[in-house]
């Protein structure tokens, strides 16, 4: 589903590599935590998956697209096949519940039929069901969260990137979340989540990838945090 | 389309007075543009009916011509020929036309249409009242002088204008006026110009978060920049019916209130079909102005 390919990538006018020589594959319906320092690379990893940027040597295959050589208009398309969560949810505080969950399908051209079908679906997925009228600021954190995962599952991607998603989140809450990007894993969605919760990742037992200084340091089938702060 | 349609509304409320100093901004460009063109049209006008600023004019004689060379009357074909040839002939000659009297009772119908007192003259006339013409360009238009006194001593011929001496005023009048309408009218558009980037500017950063995630689900570039282009259009085309609007205002009440009435005399006045491919063409004008920028802007600041 992701595969790195030897990949490096320096950012102009610095002389560290932010990701240096990155060689691994992520398989379709896996569960990947990306742990590592501030500053450690995961943030580049995050966007050469997405196509935010394009590494200087190397390859990124994202769902069986060379990344490279994807032309810049069909990057809209390769965006749709990942959803993306946030640390601090970015949803428009203008629009309800349903509305932004809704809106996420509305850009990409849906027809009203299949929003009106998918958004309640998906509300409910995420346990929000009878909650789509509120207004963002008459939510909770982990309810906030819930609607960003929902507009970022509203397509069905591949993909779910989440960036660091519990980093808002009491404990309690946190956990509430896991649950539902396990959820998620379990609909075959391939799940790559930044995080320095170590007491997720010790509690999930998945795959981890640690980086430090832009190098692959450790890749644990069912690994652990495994470093303190 | 119906979310798109939503977007704009808000967007168009969200900078109302951004968006009306834009179109007034425009509105005013376009109108002096819209003269500028409205002038250009009037001298090309004129010039149809005169022929060539830089011309002579020979015009042969008719029934009633008072000069001294007209005692035979009407200019006979053995005159007419014996002019032609002179003029063939002659090296600071490079060319002629020949205009007959049907063509310029014709322009004289036209002419003194505009005015009462003019319709009142044209009972009077009909096309043997004028003569036939020969419309002369001189290989150096300041050096009239051997023709004019070549032709106008010959048989047959009634008189001899310079268009030049006659008209130059009013070309240079209309040249002026034409440059100064432009040359502001670009000014103006320049500021246009800023005036859309900069609310693209403003529009972009109030929509970051909007966009951010338009990018992030892969809404296509053409569906982020939709609303900015709609935006524009908008604002484009009322600025240009605007514009459109103070041109009829003037062509109702200078061109056809004042100008064909009191001077209408001295030349043909630009008619409302002239007016209407001005709008056409300030309307195209509008919105290559609008779009262009809108669509540089866009690509700049939004990263699609």
């Amino acid at each position: 589903m992701i595969r790195f390919d030897k990949v490096s990538k320096t950012y102009p006018g610095q002389k560290r590599a932010a990701l240096d020589g990155i060689d691994l594959e992520v398989t379709k319906g896996e569960f990947v935590f990306l742990v590592g320092a501030s500053g450690s690379g995961k943030s580049t990893f995050l966007r050469l998956i997405l196509r935010e940027t394009r590494p200087s040597t190397g390859n990124v295959y994202v769902a069986g697209k060379e990344i490279n050589k994807l032309s810049s208009w069909k990057v809209p398309k390769l965006r749709r096949e990942i959803g993306t969560v946030f640390q601090d949810f970015r949803l428009l505080p203008n629009k309800s519940v349903t509305e932004n969950v809704a809106f996420a399908l509305q850009v990409i051209g849906k027809s009203r039929q299949e929003i009106d079908e998918l958004v309640p679906e998906t509300l409910e997925l995420v346990g929000l069901e009878g909650k789509g009228h509120r207004m963002p600021e008459e939510l909770s954190g982990g309810e906030q969260q819930r609607v960003a995962i929902a507009r970022a599952f509203v397509n069905r991607p591949k993909i779910l990137i989440a960036d660091e998603p519990t980093g808002n989140l009491d404990p309690a809450t946190s956990v509430g979340i896991m649950k539902l990007l396990d959820r998620i894993n379990r609909t075959d969605t391939t799940v790559i989540m930044a995080t320095h919760d170590s007491s997720i990742v010790d509690q999930m037992r998945k795959r981890v990838i640690e980086l430090n200084e832009g190098r692959l340091v450790r890749d644990e089938a069912r690994g652990i945090y495994g470093y303190q702060n | 389309m119906r979310a798109i349609l939503s977007e704009l509304r808000a967007s168009l409320s969200r900078n109302t007075s951004m968006t009306i100093s834009l179109i007034v901004t425009m509105s005013v460009s376009l109108m002096l543009a819209s003269l500028g063109l409205l002038i250009q049209a009037q001298a090309d006008r004129t010039e149809r009916y005169f022929g060539d600023r830089l011309q002579l004019q020979v015009n042969l004689c008719t029934k009633n011509s008072p000069a001294a060379t007209c005692v035979g009357g009407v200019a006979t074909d053995e005159q007419k020929l014996a002019v032609q040839d002179a003029l063939d002939s002659n090296p600071e000659v490079k060319s002629f036309s020949v205009r007959s009297p049907e063509d310029n009772f014709e322009q004289a119908r036209e002419l003194l249409g505009q005015t009462d007192t003019g319709r009142k003259q044209l009972e009077t006339l009909g096309p043997d009242s004028f003569p036939e013409s020969y419309f002369v360009t001189l290989n150096d238009p300041q050096d009239f002088d051997g023709v004019v006194s070549q032709v106008s001593g010959m048989d047959g011929v009634g008189n001899v204008n310079s268009l030049r001496e006659l008209l130059g005023p009013l070309f240079e009048m209309l040249d002026k006026l034409q440059w100064a309408s432009l040359g502001t009218a670009l000014l103006l558009i320049v500021a246009a110009i800023l005036q859309v980037s900069n609310t693209i500017r403003m529009t972009a950063f109030a929509r970051r978060r909007e966009i951010g995630i338009m990018r992030l689900v892969g809404a296509s570039s053409w569906h982020i920049q939709l609303p900015f282009v709609l935006e524009s259009l908008v604002a484009a085309l009322v600025s240009a019916a605007l514009a459109a609007s103070g041109l009829a205002a003037f062509m109702h009440f200078v061109v056809y209130g004042y100008l064909r009435d009191t001077l209408g005399t001295i030349t043909t006045w630009v008619r409302w079909q002239d007016a209407f491919v001005v709008m056409g063409w300030t309307t195209a004008l509008s919105i290559v102005l609008a779009l262009i920028p809108t669509l540089v802007m866009t690509r700049k600041y939004l990263n699609v």
